[in-house]
């Protein structure tokens, strides 16, 4: 998006740093104070955990595939011991569901969407050296270590009726106060303070950094739209995360320690915290998809070799959900039964949402329209994600009907929605960034043959695996149930199919990775031509270890 | 120019703390979950916190020690020092938000007391006195407002290179706010009524608990500033650690203002008051 | 305040304070505690288990529960019922469906007519104010028309229920669901999920079927104020298009009409612990000269039945209720200024 001239900045020159001398090991890993190794520490983490949280997908499908109990009892014997009970069993669904979308959301979309490409990213993208507080970027990424440990660590103690914490992601009390006995709460809920921590000192880093260390010339409204999309998910972060630890640090204190916020008996509220956790839930959803926007438009652009259309519409339709995101929180709270004015209100409230995500997939359409487009892995990738990411949208409105949310609340249609928008979306956005960014990240070119391959055995995947769970949630098949009447068997069973594929989709990925370490062309500077205009494509592949030690001037 | 780093921005090596800063977080964790779950965890839960926590606090001497160290070797240029600046405003900002927590909690239950037994309506719950605002707690309003003039005061003589003023300053503050913790400590052990058990109590003390904690971790900031006074380390120029405490103890007073206001004059309003 | 309301939010109370140590022991102990403390009246919970004499109807194929590869909403049988599919079908979905094809179709022509070999130089368009601003005003303008009938639903959906309607306390339970009809004074009974066997036994689909149905009339105005007595649970009727949540210390309110008999079936819809997907709702639902016998038959009165006692002032004390007894926190749960 802009030309960049080589122009010696007049500071005082430090000798102290060699632009490719790396440290050992040991030090290089563990005690990074490098954007892009910690961006690599973090991609590495997320694809780790997104492995075991795929994982255990597959074991709800595979659970699921047909109509009544056929493993769980089988695997609660490996969590609860030989001669688990049917409750038991039950109860490691629980387990299944609750890990599965914290792990998904905190340790493997937001890790690998912010921490990864943001750091790879967002330094350089904006012409700088490094991230405002390279240190604090790395004790960002280790807590993560912790926060995971803690919550893998939580399925092998009592939580209930067996182990681990079967209280769904959203931690509902009372069910994950009075009804949740054992320390494996707990440590869940230590686990998303220590994340939150985490993800708290990141946006603290990100927002710095994006306001103090633009290249010369770099306005706010030069800026590379990843950028744009980091800088408000960053805020997202900052103001929502310490609201949800006020909200689980109460959920601790009424576990253990006798207050009562969400103890009906005692004259607290259950709803309340409802309340606090979608003041941040809401946001959070954004947050997992915002830098998804903000890589799609990356892509779009550098394919169709065209500037982004409407950039500033595009930027300012992020801050206006950002800023919408937050008022908006209590649909997710139709059924819990709130007056008719509240419920009108956060109807109208959530379907002002729908209009500025309209302009971002009308700005893709028309930044490709009078294009000239290469369909290149990632640009497939794109594509797919604004078609997806539609599907996923328009049910949103849908569900944004409080009337109609009284059927649909807490059914497979909820299931089917936000897997369109975060599995179909945010990491096709994902997928797309990786395919984009590899090249420059390794110094390697993929093998394209595997990547188109990889797109379209993982997107039959994923829409023989989700399109049916709208019609299940119609039908009246309610969420987080290991079981089901057998008339919902045909979907399920043809869902469970699409796993499947998916799953294939994914190894195919995994052999392109192999492949491309061992066997990829070089990738040089830039291979994606005159499109690429934006300052990474400026440096080597890999890029030198310190980059820009004279700052890029834009104009 | 392949080598030399020709911008103003901070290079870091590579450091041992953000490792040893995490490894102690699982370690307080684990610890924290085994004192609550003796039954379920591993024993010494409590003993394992602690030494968590003495990790965290190691971790915590180490790090600002390489920042202060960094600030006397010249790092800190003044694009630096704006990060700084911008870093200690959003860190105070997710501060306030966590505070928002607290207090959506109170008015929850203020404003919407439940029909339903054990509340009917009322709020604070049936059976409890609240303390008197007009006394201890108007008490610490006047000693923390007055400690937020006497740490401005501190950074008016640091400005104007009277470094007597920013040490009788400090130590002003300073032991203003620990007349306040103690006046809470006294307030809270004579308290009329208990923790927990009522939606109101468990507001209150949780809400001015962690402000109380926040007051514990300005004060001690403010003691390293002092500390660093003596040592000479501020100057009218650079002196980012100084406004850093002291804009974290404003911030502590502003939440003060907040609790005050909305809990112990308005939430105990028509309330019977304990001996009055 | 009527007495027998006073009598189940005591009981309400009671419940919760049985439940609340609950925590600290091992949960198959729990779950036999709630059994214990359940019950409001814990003699008329007895006999509306000894004594069911009450020949349920079977289901019929079609209604009131999923079909195999169905991929549309169940049949509908209350009118808001039918007014929210109405606005889903003729709506929502042809609207979005429109949308999604629109942006795949605009993706197609762009891939066709702008790909490298047919359009070589691309453009440098980057701006056209006219087309940005239609792109906003006319997705706001779809939103509002997609509001208007929305709200008009809600509106509906919270129509407050008459003087008369048939007021049936629903708690739900760790994992069962407990029925109360106050104004024909039936106690609470509880209602367990039929084994797998017992249910194809008696005609009924797996893991919906229930061992006590909740009855209800045809034709009349149903008013449900429902609560949890341990964790939050959520009542779910696919076929009458409700769902509302019973949580601990809230009494929240739904009400219908039903428009035919039938079963109609449903489920717990909010994760409430280890058996959350094995606690069905039952509905057998009647004519109301049969439910008149139904009520006889469980030693309950139709409010007509003895004007002087008990039905002359529950009806008057029903009308001053919801505002005394729901959760202040929603002052006027059913009531509402914007509607219709």
């Amino acid at each position: 998006m802009s030309t960049t001239t080589a122009d010696d900045f007049h500071g005082h020159a430090h000798d102290h740093h060699d632009a490719d001398h790396k440290p050992g090991f040991f030090a290089r890993w563990f005690m990074s104070t490098n954007h892009k190794d910690i961006g690599t520490l973090y991609l590495i983490f997320a694809i780790v955990a997104g492995v075991i949280g795929g994982t255990i997908s597959g074991l709800m499908r595979y659970e699921l595939r047909e109509p009544g109990i056929q493993f769980l009892q089988l695997w609660a014997q490996y969590s609860d011991g030989p001669g688990a009970t049917l409750d038991q069993a039950y109860h490691l669904w629980n387990v299944l569901i609750t890990a599965h979308g914290l792990i998904m959301v905190f340790f493997m979309v937001m890790p690998a969407i912010i921490g990864g490409f943001g750091n790879w990213f967002v330094p350089i993208m904006i012409g700088a050296p490094d991230m405002a507080f390279p240190r604090m970027n790395n004790i960002s990424f280790w807590l993560l270590i912790p926060a995971f440990l803690l919550l893998l660590g939580s399925t092998f103690v009592p939580g209930g009726a067996g182990n681990g914490a079967g209280t769904g992601w959203t931690v509902y009390a009372p069910l994950s106060t009075s009804g949740s006995a054992g320390p494996a709460v707990d440590m869940a809920i230590l686990s998303l303070h220590i994340a939150g921590a985490s993800s708290i000192l990141g946006a603290v880093n990100f927002i710095t950094t994006i306001f103090n260390m633009r290249a010369p010339g770099m306005t706010l409204h030069k800026m590379p739209l990843f950028v744009w999309s980091v800088l408000v998910t960053a805020f997202l972060l900052l103001l929502s995360l310490p609201v949800l630890a006020a909200a689980i640090t109460m959920l601790l204190t009424d576990r253990n320690f006798g207050t009562v916020f969400y103890d009906a008996a005692g004259g607290g509220d259950p709803v309340l915290y409802q309340h606090l956790f979608w003041f941040f839930g809401h946001p959070e959803v954004y947050i997992m998809i915002l830098p998804g926007f903000g890589i799609i438009s990356q892509i779009v652009s550098t394919f169709s070799r065209k500037p982004v259309f409407g950039y500033l519409g595009m930027a300012y339709a992020m801050v206006a959900i950002g800023v919408v995101g937050f008022i908006v929180w209590a649909h997710h709270m139709f059924t819990t039964g709130m007056t008719v004015n509240v419920k009108m209100y956060f109807t109208a409230a959530t379907m002002v949402i729908a209009v500025p995500t309209g302009v971002k997939i009308f700005s893709w359409i028309a930044t490709m329209w009078g294009g000239s487009m290469s369909f290149k892995t990632p640009m497939v990738w794109a594509l797919g994600f604004i078609f997806m990411f539609t599907v996923g949208g328009v049910t949103g409105v849908v569900l944004a009907n409080g009337g109609i949310d009284d059927n649909l609340h807490d059914t497979y249609y909820v299931v089917a929605h936000f897997h369109y928008v975060l599995s179909l979306g945010a990491v096709f956005s994902l997928f797309a960034g990786f395919y984009y960014w590899f090249p420059k990240m390794t110094g390697k070119m993929y093998s394209e043959f595997l990547g188109q391959l990889h797109f379209w055995v993982f997107f039959i995947g994923v829409n023989i695996l989700f399109f049916p769970m709208h019609f299940l949630g119609m039908s009246g098949m309610q969420r987080r149930v290991p079981d089901y009447t057998d008339a919902l068997a045909y979907w399920n069973g043809i869902a469970t199919h699409g796993y499947e594929i998916m799953a294939v989709g994914v190894l195919i990925w995994f052999v392109n990775i192999i492949y491309s370490f061992a066997a990829g062309k070089q990738a040089g500077d830039n291979p994606w031509g005159e499109g690429a205009t934006t300052l990474e494509w400026t440096l080597t592949s890999p890029p030198p270890y310190h980059q820009f030690e004279t700052l890029p001037v834009v104009d | 120019m392949a080598g030399a780093k020709n911008h103003d921005y901070h290079i870091l090596p590579p450091s041992f703390w953000p490792l040893m800063g995490s490894m102690s977080a699982l370690v307080m964790a684990i610890g924290a979950v085994s004192w609550m779950h003796p039954d379920a965890m591993p024993a010494h839960g409590g003993t394992i916190f602690f030494l968590g926590v003495l990790g965290v606090l190691a971790t915590m001497f180490f790090w600002w020690g390489d920042v202060i160290k960094e600030a006397h070797a010249g790092d800190h240029t003044p694009v630096v020092q704006l990060h700084l600046r911008y870093g200690m405003i959003l860190f105070i900002a997710s501060e306030v938000m966590f505070f928002v927590g607290w207090f959506w909690a109170f008015f929850d239950f203020s404003l919407f007391p439940t029909a339903l037994p054990p509340i009917e309506g009322l709020f604070p719950s049936k059976g409890i006195e609240v303390m008197n605002a007009f006394e201890l707690p108007l008490l610490n309003t006047l000693i923390l407002l007055c400690s937020g003039t006497t740490v401005t005061w501190a950074h008016h003589s640091l400005i104007h290179g009277d470094r007597q003023g920013l040490k009788n300053g400090l130590w002003l503050t300073i032991i203003l706010g620990a007349i306040f913790s103690a006046v809470q400590a006294y307030e809270y052990a004579h308290a009329p009524f208990p923790f927990g058990e009522t939606p109101y109590s468990s507001a209150f003390y949780m809400a001015t608990g962690f402000h109380g904690f926040h007051v514990l971790v300005g004060t001690i900031f403010l003691i390293v500033c002092l500390v660093r006074a003596y040592r000479g380390d501020f100057t009218p120029r650079q002196h980012f650690g100084f406004e850093a405490a002291a804009w974290y103890w404003h911030f502590v007073d502003v939440v003060w203002l907040f609790l005050f206001v909305a809990i112990y004059v308005w939430g105990g309003w028509g309330a019977p008051v304990h001996g009055g | 305040m009527n007495r027998r309301i006073n009598a189940f939010m005591m009981a309400m109370a009671l419940g919760l304070s049985a439940l609340a140590p609950s925590a600290a022991v091992a949960q198959a102990e729990a779950a036999n505690a709630a059994e214990q403390a359940a019950p409001a009246e814990p003699a008329a919970a007895a006999n509306a288990t000894a004594a069911p004499a009450w020949e349920y109807s079977k289901p019929v194929k079609n209604v009131g529960q999923p079909q195999e590869g169905e991929y549309s909403f169940q049949e509908q049988f209350t009118p808001t019922g039918h007014y929210a599919a109405w606005m889903h079908d003729y709506v929502l979905l042809p609207v979005i469906t429109v949308i999604s094809l629109f942006v795949l179709a605009l993706l197609l022509w762009v891939v066709v007519r702008y790909r490298r070999a047919a359009n070589p130089v691309a453009s440098r368009t980057s701006h056209n104010t006219f087309i940005e601003i239609i792109w906003t005003a006319v997705p706001v303008l779809i939103l509002i028309g997609i509001a208007i009938p929305s709200i008009d639903l809600l509106a509906k959906q919270f129509k407050p229920a008459p003087k008369d309607a048939l007021t049936v306390k629903v708690t739900g339970y760790q994992w069962y669901w407990g029925y109360e009809y106050p104004d024909n004074g039936i106690g609470e009974y509880v209602s367990n999920m039929l084994p797998a066997e017992k249910a194809l036994e008696r005609g009924e689909p797996r893991l919906l079927a229930a061992d006590n149905r909740l009855v209800l009339p045809v034709g009349v105005p149903i008013k449900l104020i429902i609560t949890g007595a341990d964790v939050i649970h959520s009542f779910s009727v696919p076929a009458f298009w409700v769902k509302e949540d019973a949580v601990p210390g809230r009494l929240n309110e739904k009400t219908f009409t039903i428009e035919k008999p039938g079963v109609y079936y449903g489920a717990c819809s909010e994760l409430c612990g280890a058996r959350h997907g094995f606690m069905p709702i039952a509905i057998e639902a009647m004519e109301p000269a049969k439910f008149a016998q139904w009520v006889k038959s469980q030693g309950g009165t139709m409010p007509g039945d003895k004007p002087a006692e008990a039905a002359a002032p529950a009806p008057a004390a029903e009308g001053a209720q919801p505002a005394a007894a729901t959760n202040a926190a929603e002052p006027a749960a059913p009531a509402n200024a914007t509607a219709s």
